[in-house]
């Protein structure tokens, strides 16, 4: 054989064993995929569960805590036999805490991985940001959004299984108006939630005559509070409260201990709930009070073993965010094993109907998907350590009030 | 009438934070035309480790000032060799390479943050307690912050002026040629002033989270803040920026206090739009420097 037809034997045989190479590749990828594909039979395998979590970004450690409690709860399912026969196994992505991305990821949540169940990101512009899309798709979907604007029926799909918006601050202002304080100066980050929050907290205000007297809202990346602190205190208000987040709470806290700003009483979102809260602000985190919508201590069913799991899983105790997280995947092993099947319209009723106990308490939700069951209380730190202090049936604590001068 | 006061010294005062943290740039990029996209992330990286030594080995702020300085001084070092040593700087381009390059950089260095301490915003309980002068009363830390601020930009200025080797220093970001013929060792000078700024990062990231709760992937608000400070007071003049921190300070505070915050968060931006326009090289820059 002359010397080019041996290599050109060589060279359609290398050709040939580089398309076979390649099929083989392709297929071993595709078995190989992380349960991406539709090689799972829709009557065998683990029955997957999709969503998306802020792993990344400036929401990432209470968004970890929701992502624990779906794990945690996940396998709570599995020890207990499943749904309808099978495991559940969770598929999950980082959106970062960007809406596109989120956006995305459901996309492909829902037409290329083809999963099963849905259940919400952590973000509440999030959760509104693929309602539409979920809806479109009809499937379930169980959202922490705790804000009202997308439980009006436009998303037939979408059902809430966190406590609503306005009642995150009502037992706060009930506390307040029990004490007597008349004045309240309202700061407020400009941004969905807390904004929603600052509207629950003027509703209750008013409901109970007391009156804002000043109210200031600013951007999430302010990192100098002392105008604001000082505005609010020209007033002389009784009670300094922010709709806020983990930082801007702090910097308010900071500003307001500089500038000698005294009121009877001082209350946060999101920043007091955290352990991290007096981690950065050590004793000016004393009497410090905080909403949060659950606590260790409360007896809602199996509260106890849920605490105990979570810190034996993951080496700390669980908050709020961990709580509704499980409480979450609670509901909605109750609600296909109401509907017996993954029809996600069946699911959907089945979650309308439900009247169940979760650790979280009484999971209930009115005929557009708004949640009625969950509650709000009143935490405050009192010498380093969290306590619940309001309402005073489910209190371990006594709240400490007035708080004492800077 | 109190009030005006109390605004004009927070002003001041916070104006002195912004300086804190731009003074390294302006060695940096005022100084060795080096754009350091990864500025802000070696700030965040100082204060988080500030906050692992506070919370776990109780260590105080004021030696953990050191330790961070040391070791960004160190990350400094391997950068400049690693990387921006072997980036061709000639031309107009090489601005422009080192940009991008340290725009990798500061993913890398916000990331490896983000494993190493996770997504949550931390700070340090420090100095927290109000130093009251008369009726007036201030945080503790960012008096602190501030008078270390306008002494360190003091003291820069002063080296460079009037030291020897502060004079090395400008002669090698005048012309290389000129400053290699006078026999001077550029690599040498270029490395230890890049590790130097970034060392100034790691210390000011140390006193700033006494202020400010830092996270992983923040870094990049610090470092445009930073950027806006040292262009408005003029590339390389540490006088300049001084004269900049005040300006930026009061007009912050002031526009919070009378328009709210969110204007107030915007001014700075304006301010900077303003200044490309009309004063392209700062308050007390040189034209052309730029």
């Amino acid at each position: 054989m002359s010397a080019t037809g041996y290599r050109a034997i060589q060279h359609r045989i290398s050709g040939g064993m580089f398309a076979l190479l390649l099929m083989l590749a392709t297929t071993l990828s595709a078995c190989g995929g992380a349960g991406a594909t539709s090689n799972a039979g829709p009557a065998s395998g683990p029955i997957r569960i999709g969503f998306s979590m802020t792993e990344t970004g400036a929401n990432a450690a209470p968004a970890l805590f929701e992502l624990q409690g779906y794990q945690l709860g996940a396998e709570a399912i599995n020890a207990q036999g499943g749904l309808l026969g099978r495991q559940v196994q969770l598929v999950y992505y980082d959106d970062q805490g960007s809406t596109a991305t989120t956006v995305q990821l459901y996309q492909k949540l829902i037409t290329t991985d083809k999963v099963d169940l849905l259940v919400g990101p952590y973000q509440s512009d999030l959760n509104a940001a693929i309602a539409p899309l979920v809806s479109r798709n009809k499937m379930a979907m169980a959202s922490m959004d705790a804000n009202l604007t997308v439980y009006g029926g436009q998303y037939p799909y979408l059902v809430q299984s966190i406590t609503q918006t306005p009642r995150y601050m009502s037992p706060l202002i009930d506390l307040a108006a029990s004490k007597g304080y008349k004045t309240l100066a309202l700061l407020v980050q400009d941004t969905a939630f807390p904004q929603a929050l600052a509207a629950g907290v003027k509703a209750a205000a008013q409901a109970k005559g007391i009156s804002v007297v000043f109210e200031g809202t600013y951007p999430a990346t302010t990192t100098d509070f002392s105008s604001l602190v000082l505005k609010a205190g020209a007033s002389h208000p009784d009670m300094i409260i922010g709709a806020t987040f983990l930082p801007d709470s702090e910097g308010i806290v900071r500003a307001a201990k500089a500038a000698n700003i005294n009121a009877k009483l001082f209350a946060f979102s999101v920043g007091p709930t955290e352990p991290d809260f007096n981690t950065a602000l050590g004793s000016a985190a004393n009497t410090i009070l905080g909403n949060t919508l659950w606590f260790p201590t409360l007896s809602t069913a199996g509260n106890a073993d849920f605490v105990n799991a979570f810190h034996g899983k993951f080496g700390r105790d669980p908050d709020y965010h961990a709580a509704m997280a499980y409480g979450t995947m609670q509901a909605l092993a109750a609600a296909v094993k109401g509907a017996g099947s993954l029809d996600q319209t069946k699911i959907r009723d089945a979650y309308l109907k439900l009247d169940i106990q979760t650790v979280a308490g009484n999971f209930k939700l009115n005929e557009t998907g708004r949640q009625l069951g969950y509650q709000a209380y009143v935490l405050q730190w009192q010498g380093g350590k969290q306590v619940l202090v309001w309402p005073s049936d489910v209190a371990n604590a006594t709240p400490q009030l007035p708080h004492p001068a800077w | 009438m109190q009030i005006y006061l109390i605004l004009a010294l927070t002003g001041l005062l916070w104006g002195g934070v912004y300086l804190l943290m731009a003074t390294g740039l302006n060695l940096i990029y005022g100084v060795m035309k080096v754009v350091n996209l990864a500025h802000g992330d070696f700030i965040i990286v100082g204060g988080l480790l500030a906050f692992s030594l506070f919370t776990t080995f109780q260590i105080s702020p004021w030696i953990a000032l050191p330790i961070a300085a040391a070791l960004l001084f160190g990350v400094g070092m391997l950068v400049h060799r690693l990387v921006l040593a072997q980036i061709d700087m000639a031309g107009s381009q090489g601005e422009l390479r080192t940009l991008l390059a340290t725009f990798g950089l500061s993913y890398i260095v916000s990331n490896t943050a983000l494993l190493i301490w996770g997504g949550q915003y931390e700070s340090i309980p420090f100095l927290q307690d109000a130093l009251k002068i008369g009726p007036l009363s201030f945080p503790k830390s960012l008096v602190v912050c501030s008078g270390a601020a306008f002494v360190l930009a003091l003291a820069v200025q002063l080296w460079l002026t009037r030291t020897a080797s502060g004079r090395l220093v400008r002669a090698t970001a005048q012309s290389e040629l000129g400053a290699a013929s006078c026999g001077l060792n550029i690599q040498r000078v270029r490395l230890f002033t890049f590790a130097l700024g970034s060392a100034m990062a790691g210390g000011a990231g140390v006193l700033v989270v006494l202020l400010i709760p830092m996270q992983a992937t923040t870094g990049s608000l610090f470092g445009v803040q930073a950027f806006i400070l040292i262009v408005l007071g003029g590339l390389g003049n540490f006088v300049g920026a001084i004269l900049a921190a005040v300006i930026l300070g009061l007009v912050e505070v002031s526009t919070g206090y009378f328009f709210g915050a969110n204007a107030a968060s915007g001014v700075i931006y304006l301010i900077f739009i303003l200044i490309l326009m009309f004063r392209p090289q700062g308050l007390l820059g040189q034209r052309g420097r730029i």
